[in-house]
């Protein structure tokens, strides 16, 4: 959108050169974001945007758009629920620390099921908690994902003979990424996330 | 305090069905009683003995008998003490001890449901580790670790 608009000639031009510290900067081109922020104000705005709704509205019928922004946008930010089981917990830590900041893939945890669409099952998950586990599962909104991160949360780890382990949590929920180690490292984490990402790419949410 | 100071003790407070008294290692005594003079035991070495905290009450399967044993301190001494009782292999059961500790309740509970132990007259015998309606007792000589494969899951829905 750079159609130059009656108000390109009141926007100020920025002084010629900026002197940094590392010598003469390259001046911006600044005036672009004026134009069009002046564009966006303008009447001939408002029919194109009209236009441009009724045919989002048109596609979302139809299912064609919504269904992928929808898609890109919760797979780019899942919202896993903030809690620790055993172990690996501290590696699921970990990987929201600043050393390995699983923000940067828009992974945020949260404190309330409700609020969540990624159940992170880290550890070992006994028979006593088994149903605490699923009443989690189930608050959790839909579309929502479960990761087994752990070799506890796969199959039961070192405890699956046990009697008070569940030999495997996908007795309990479904599961859709197994992250193998004990613990994994938070790289393995993440590569469990960057795979559930690519699931969900393929699949849909 | 050692074996001779509690046997001496207890004789004076005529505490009824007392086995032996030995010497036990990082123990003051290892007293083994009659699990029927549990009740009137308690008290005694509570108040005439001294040990009013009572650090926990375990089980053990020696397949011909079961044991149940409690570890009690006593802070002006400085030492624990070792009851134990045997109990019969077919229906182990004793009075509770949650009357005169109460903080045995939870130790209780965990020695009932893991090794099958019955404390009579306890005010709240649940599973404490294990869920609800769990049918073992997993610490007993004859339990079978299973094969997840065998295990059929049945879960709750809450
Ligand atoms: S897989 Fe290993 S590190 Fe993770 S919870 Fe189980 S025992 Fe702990």
């Amino acid at each position: 959108m750079s159609t130059p608009g009656p108000a390109v000639a009141s926007v100020a031009k920025p002084a010629a050169a900026v002197v940094g510290p590392g010598g003469e900067l390259p001046i911006v081109s600044s005036d672009v974001s004026f134009v069009e922020i002046e564009t966006l104000r303008s009447r001939e705005f408002i029919p194109e945007a009209k236009e441009a709704l009724s045919a989002l509205v048109k596609e979302q019928a139809e299912g064609k758009l919504i269904r992928p922004v929808f898609n890109w946008a919760g797979r780019n930010s899942l919202f896993p629920l903030h809690w620790g089981l055993a172990c690996c917990a501290i590696e699921f830590a970990a990987a929201f620390g600043a050393r390995w900041d699983a923000e940067r893939f828009g992974v945020v945890p949260r404190s309330s099921p409700r609020q969540c669409d990624l159940l992170i099952v880290n550890g070992t998950v006994t028979w006593k908690v088994a149903h605490k586990l699923i009443a989690l599962y189930e608050q959790m909104p839909e579309p929502k994902w479960v990761i087994a991160m752990g070799n506890c949360a796969t199959g039961g780890g070192p405890f699956r003979t046990a009697y008070s382990v569940v030999p495997g949590v996908d007795k309990l929920v479904p599961v859709d990424v197994y992250i193998a180690g004990c613990p994994p490292r938070p790289e393995a984490l993440l590569d469990g996330i960057l795979r559930l990402e690519a699931l969900i790419r393929e699949r849909g949410a | 305090m050692n074996p001779e100071d509690v046997r001496t003790k207890l004789a004076a407070a005529g505490a009824p069905g007392i086995i032996s008294i030995e010497p036990f290692e990082g123990v003051a005594a290892r007293v083994k009683f009659d699990p029927t003079a549990a009740t009137a035991l308690f008290p005694i070495v509570r108040d005439a003995l001294g040990f009013p905290h009572l650090s926990m009450v375990g089980g053990i399967d020696w397949v011909e008998r079961y044991e149940v044993f409690y570890l009690v301190w006593s802070d002006p001494a400085k030492t624990y003490l070792l009851l134990s009782a045997d109990l019969d292999a077919k229906a182990p059961h004793i009075e509770t001890a949650s009357a005169c500790w109460p903080s045995a309740n939870w130790h209780e509970r965990e020695a009932w449901e893991l090794v099958g132990i019955q404390f009579d007259h306890h005010p709240d015998l649940r599973h404490l580790l294990m869920p609800d309606g769990y049918q073992f007792h997993p610490l007993q000589r004859a339990f079978k670790l299973h094969e997840p494969e065998d295990l059929e899951v049945k879960v709750r829905h809450v």
